[in-house]
């Protein structure tokens, strides 16, 4: 079994480097944007290629890390020496981008309205700025749109996108079919009424939905609504077409879909949720990478005997005086062992939870150490993308 | 034994109130704390409702059963849970308001709804707390049906839209029934003696973030009374500079303290300094949350030995007490 474990860790950079755009996914809290940024960094210092990671909401050092300091969805570019000096010794490029949603949703109007009046009045309209954060999928389908754009300019040759922290896995593949069946509901339709007075024509029907609607919502609300809805399902063919497209390039081979997790029985469970949904959703699986992982040194027998003397033995204390010659703290000694016996207990469980990596497909997987340090400088990132490199 | 007396006043102050809301960065422990909360609740001889309103499952796992639906079911003694489901809440409100039968999903009436859900901002939201605040005023016999209301709530991200939801609503509806019942869900949310927000982090950059502006949003744009923030899986051992130094001292002859201690130190220095790392940075958060936090911080320590479940809720409620587990 571990020999298997050791060969499914050399392909991950290289399995996912094929592939123009690779889709990161994974529950909050795992270090999504992180390994995204290692990932990408990974790519561009093993393979002459430009690539550009896309990111959500990261992380103040890690934005700073990447270069990126105020929001704005204009890539920056990470300088050669930059990389170089962080342990990265690069052949190809490496651009961050950071999403900023309102901005998004903005040109998702601004592009799908079939005129300069329906644009200026949706943008305008209160329910479109309550839609644009409580429609659920939003930001999903704008990670997606940006991503399907930067695609189509062709300036990348591989783009890494971190995910949305989605409340659940299916937001995310949903969002376009979601936004699609929003803006183009039939009945969303027959709730915008045939004009602007004509609450009174609609067929018999319908007449019980618009009664309870009315009563549930008030007349003016209703009116106000259904003015909103006729304009905003102008964007529906623009949305169609654009959604269609977006789920063709992430089912086509260009994409790989990579699921990002720790040791955690939470997370992991979470990634063998996310790989089954692609599957149905026919985007495979390509890789796993593992985050935060502990030395596997914590685990070793003979260390955790040395610590529990540390912890345990009365005279401990003693001895290491009458070495070092001076006064150490009575319970030094036995903070030290607990510390190490804590670190083991976690380790150990990582561990246990290893055969739960085995119900995900038979992908390669990749396991990064838990960072030496927190900070999320350049120097940690080039770190883990010599760990994906299997260095 | 001040931090105990800290604790316990901080407990009193939340289970006096009727709702509790649970919300943090995704990862942070927001359901075990959900959990734990309940069992001091329960602990405490209250009528506990639990609801989960991500419906991962993860509430009614840490309170020891299977995952939950959307009939309230009984989990531990005095602790019922339910999941909520934005489509049975529409078709409860149907049911109640409406005296519309159980709708089949398909149905033309219930796809109308399913659009305005979607389609007008903050419905779905004003189901989740509509239904939230309907079993907080739910009365039988003469008795509040719950004494408490421990919600496992949308992540940061999502948990203002919900808690401003009937404000917002008031915005847009001027008549009709939705606005009779949006001004007292209202009325619950912001009325301080009734509800509290509680926030999660863990010892890292952005859960830190997050919970302290989530803080300053709550107030500004929710009028939510944040109560606590809990900082969670803290390292528990204290380790200074002086025990880390002492031990690397000693190593410069490691033959010697290997056969003293009966194992290489190797793997040993390798542990003090991860183990340091993780010390300091709970310590360093732990402080930038007192400064920058309002409400008091309550430190959980990390539990290496217990796997997600009830053991380990059980655990977590001592903590918050203040109690040795």
């Amino acid at each position: 079994m571990k020999r298997v474990a050791t060969s499914r860790s050399r392909g991950v950079l290289a399995t996912l480097a094929r592939h123009q755009v690779i889709v990161c996914c994974g529950s909050g809290g795992v270090g999504k944007t992180t390994v995204s940024a290692a990932l990408g960094i990974g790519i561009a210092s093993a393979e002459r290629k430009r690539v550009l990671v896309l990111t959500i909401d990261p992380a103040r050092r890690l934005a700073t890390a990447l270069g990126l300091r105020s929001l704005g969805t204009r890539p920056v570019g990470i300088s050669g020496s930059r990389l170089r000096r962080a342990g990265v010794d690069t052949r190809g490029e490496v651009a961050a981008a950071m999403l900023d949603m309102k901005s998004e949703w903005d040109r998702l109007v601004e592009r799908h309205a079939p005129s300069a009046a329906v644009r200026d009045r949706v943008l305008n309209s209160p329910f479109y700025k309550g839609i644009s954060d409580a429609f659920v999928g939003a930001h999903e389908y704008m990670a997606l749109e940006a991503l399907y754009n930067f695609h189509a300019g062709g300036e990348y040759d591989c783009i890494v996108v971190d995910t949305p922290p989605s409340r659940s896995a299916l937001d995310f593949l949903q969002a376009p079919d979601r936004l699609v069946d929003f803006v183009g509901a039939r009945l969303l339709g027959l709730l915008a009424g045939p004009s602007r007075i004509g609450w009174k024509a609609i067929d018999l029907a319908s007449a019980p939905f618009v009664r309870v609607a009315d009563r549930l919502l008030g007349t003016e609300m209703l009116a106000d609504l259904a003015a909103f809805i006729r304009d905003f399902r102008g964007l529906y063919e623009g949305v169609r077409g654009r959604a269609a497209d977006i789920y063709r390039l992430l089912r086509s081979d260009q994409t790989a879909f990579a699921v990002i997790t720790t040791m955690e029985e939470e997370s992991l469970a979470e990634a063998r949720f996310f790989s089954s949904r692609l599957r149905e959703y026919s985007m495979p699986l390509r890789a796993v990478v593992v985050n935060r992982v502990l030395p596997a040194a914590l685990r070793n027998a003979r260390a955790l005997h040395a610590a529990t003397t540390l912890a345990e033995d009365p005279d401990i204390a003693d001895w290491f005086s009458s070495q070092l010659d001076g006064t150490v703290r009575p319970d030094s000694p036995r903070r030290l062992g607990l510390a190490f016996l804590a670190l083991h207990e976690m380790a150990e469980r990582q561990a246990s939870l290893e055969s739960r990596l085995e119900g995900l497909p038979g992908v390669p997987i990749a396991r990064l150490p838990l960072a030496r340090t927190e900070i999320g400088n350049l120097d940690m990132l080039g770190e883990l993308a010599r760990a994906l490199q299997g260095a | 034994m001040v931090a105990a007396r800290a604790a316990e006043e901080v407990l009193q102050s939340l289970l006096s109130r009727r709702l509790i809301f649970v919300t943090g960065k995704g990862g942070t422990g927001k359901s075990s704390i959900a959990a734990a909360l309940a069992l001091l609740a329960a602990g405490a001889g209250k009528k506990v409702l639990c609801v989960e309103v991500d419906a991962k499952g993860d509430l009614a796992r840490a309170l020891g059963g299977e995952p939950v639906g959307f009939a309230p079911q009984v989990l531990q003694p005095g602790i019922s849970a339910l999941a909520l489901s934005t489509e049975e809440s529409l078709q409860e409100y149907l049911r109640i308001y409406f005296k519309i039968p159980r709708l089949v999903r398909l149905t033309p009436l219930a796809r109308m709804f399913d659009f305005i859900a979607t389609g007008v901002p903050g419905i779905k939201e004003m189901l989740v707390i509509g239904k939230i605040a309907y079993e907080e005023r739910r009365v039988e016999k003469g008795a509040p049906v719950w004494d408490i209301i421990v919600v496992d709530s949308a992540a940061s991200g999502y948990v203002l839209p919900q808690l401003r939801a009937a404000r917002s609503m008031m915005q847009l509806t001027r008549a009709g029934m939705l606005r009779a019942q949006t001004e007292w869900v209202d009325q619950v949310v912001a009325d301080p003696a009734r509800t509290v927000l509680t926030i999660c982090a863990l010892a890292e950059e952005m859960p830190v973030i997050e919970a302290i502006e989530l803080q300053h949003l709550a107030r500004e744009q929710a009028q939510v009374a944040v109560a606590a923030c809990f900082l969670n899986r803290v390292f528990p051992i204290p380790l200074t500079a002086g025990d880390a130094a002492m031990l690397e001292r000693a190593a410069a002859d490691s033959e010697h303290l290997e056969a003293r201690l009966g194992g290489p130190v190797g793997p040993l220095l390798e542990g003090v300094r991860l183990a340091r790392r993780l010390r300091a940075e709970s310590e360093r958060y732990a402080h930038q949350l007192r400064t920058r936090m309002r409400a008091p911080v309550i430190e959980l320590p990390l539990r290496p030995d217990m796997p997600f479940g009830l053991a380990r809720t059980r655990a977590l409620a001592a903590a918050i007490a203040g109690r040795p587990s």
